[in-house]
């Protein structure tokens, strides 16, 4: 396939997922529903105390986690479920699959990070002494947990769409990821003007890792009776 | 004047196959699908076996048979979408082999098990595919006038009737205008006006493509010219 055909099919089936996510509005108001009452619930329990910056990015990225497993999973099981992965198989080359559902699903998890970062911040008033190193993080994090998730859907969804296996199967993917960022966002948190380009980076090779690792393999996933 | 050689292994006493003559196509843009001892099995239930036809652009194939004899699984190991527990099937246009991953820019395909995206309207489906396989020169509106959905386009399809779903259906698998067209049951939920509509466009596409129709109307197989049966 020339390559502007290759970006053609993707941005058409970009257009897809945008426009069934918009009228339907799964993704977004799982991952939204779920971060909001875990921050109010947060805020709540504690009442006022007090936490360390530690404590504040391990809860916020164990929000952000949970977050991206019940909203982004969706985007290969709802092709199952709905019957409508035979009619994308026929039409759309996996390596265009691929790509359009791994953009959605990054783009998708920046736009719940706009909304959920201010509500967080606001409810358990967090105060960033780093700034651009806390919004890298954001972005790197955010980078890696949405390609984990793709890749992971797509197993999922040729699992038999059992749901309920992608946060017990992305657990030892995320583990390197969490850590990373927590400890990220916990310096951006507690320390001025520190950045932490070693845990950027790795954040940074280790999307690029699992993305090229999931072109590898989508193929064979998504072509599996 | 060619006929269709479609040959099966004598031993295998289930599948009966018939010969007749078709048409050669103007166009020289030829297409032939050439299958070799295949046979499915789930698990201990052989579905069938050493199978052997060839089929090139001109031919058209009725599959028939009871229910669960086979039909929809054979048309689907054509269409590259199952995998047959052994044997091959090979694709060759213009001579050039063909591969698995190719295969889909050939194909039109439709099946009960095929569904477009019921939240997107009907032309939002058409111009998916559009898009995703980037056809150009294609005029839309005619077809829907065509397939008599022109007024129904900017429904959802979860709104649509069945009949409208299976006109779209077909109308989505030719936007492409491939050289393969494969049917399975193509007039079920179908008025006969709706089978109409869809027979017409077959008897006009005959001769310059593969059809394979996978059904048990006997209608329908009688818009093919040759035709493989599981008893």
């Amino acid at each position: 396939m020339e390559a502007s055909a290759s970006i053609k099919s993707v941005v058409s089936n970009l257009k897809k997922e945008f426009t069934i996510e918009f009228r339907n509005r799964f993704a977004v108001n799982v991952a939204l529903s779920f971060a909001a009452i875990s921050t109010i619930a947060i805020s709540l329990a504690l009442g006022g105390i007090p936490i360390s910056p530690k404590m504040k990015a391990v809860l916020f990225w164990i929000i952000m986690f949970f977050s991206a497993m019940n909203g982004l999973s969706h985007i290969f099981t709802r092709e199952e479920e709905e019957g409508t992965s035979l009619f994308l198989r026929l039409n759309v080359t996996p390596e265009s699959i691929l790509s359009s559902k791994l953009i959605f699903n990054i783009i998708i998890f920046l736009l719940l990070q706009i909304i959920i970062t201010p509500l967080y911040i606001f409810f358990l008033q967090v105060e960033i002494k780093s700034i651009i190193p806390f919004l890298l993080t954001l972005f790197t994090g955010g980078l890696s947990l949405a390609s984990i998730t793709t890749i992971l859907a797509a197993i999922v969804a040729k699992a038999g769409g059992k749901g309920s296996l992608f946060t017990i199967i992305s657990f030892p993917l995320v583990l390197p990821v969490l850590w990373i960022v927590i400890n990220s966002t916990f310096i951006s948190l507690d320390k001025q003007n520190y950045y932490q380009y070693n845990n950027l980076l790795f954040l940074l090779a280790f999307s690029a890792t699992i993305i090229a690792v999931s072109f590898l393999l989508f193929k064979y996933i998504w072509l599996e009776e | 004047m060619i006929s269709i050689l479609i040959l099966t292994d004598p031993a295998n006493s289930d599948i009966h196959i018939l010969q007749k003559n078709s048409k050669m196509p103007k166009n020289k843009k030829l297409f032939h699908i050439k299958a070799e001892l295949l046979s499915k099995k789930y698990l201990k239930f052989t579905v069938f076996k050493n199978i052997k036809f060839t089929i090139k652009t001109g031919d058209s194939i009725a599959i028939t048979g009871p229910n669960g004899s086979g039909k929809s699984t054979l048309l689907k190991l054509i269409a590259g979408i199952e995998k047959p527990t052994s044997g091959v099937i090979e694709y060759f246009y213009n001579d050039q082999a063909v591969n698995q991953e190719q295969l889909i820019r050939y194909l039109g395909f439709i099946s009960p098990t095929i569904s477009p995206y019921n939240e997107l309207t009907g032309l939002e489906n058409i111009q998916f595919v559009i898009g995703s396989r980037d056809i150009n020169n294609i005029n839309t509106e005619e077809l829907l006038k065509r397939f008599e959905l022109y007024k129904h386009k900017n429904k959802r399809l979860k709104y649509y009737s069945s009949g409208m779903k299976q006109r779209l259906k077909l109308l989505i698998s030719i936007l492409h205008d491939p050289p393969i067209l494969m049917l399975d049951e193509p007039g079920s939920n179908l008025d006969q006006n709706g089978k109409d509509i869809i027979y017409s466009y077959l008897n006009s596409e005959r001769n310059k493509k593969i059809i394979i129709i996978a059904t048990n109307e006997e209608e329908e197989a009688k818009l093919c010219n040759g035709s493989i049966s599981f008893n």
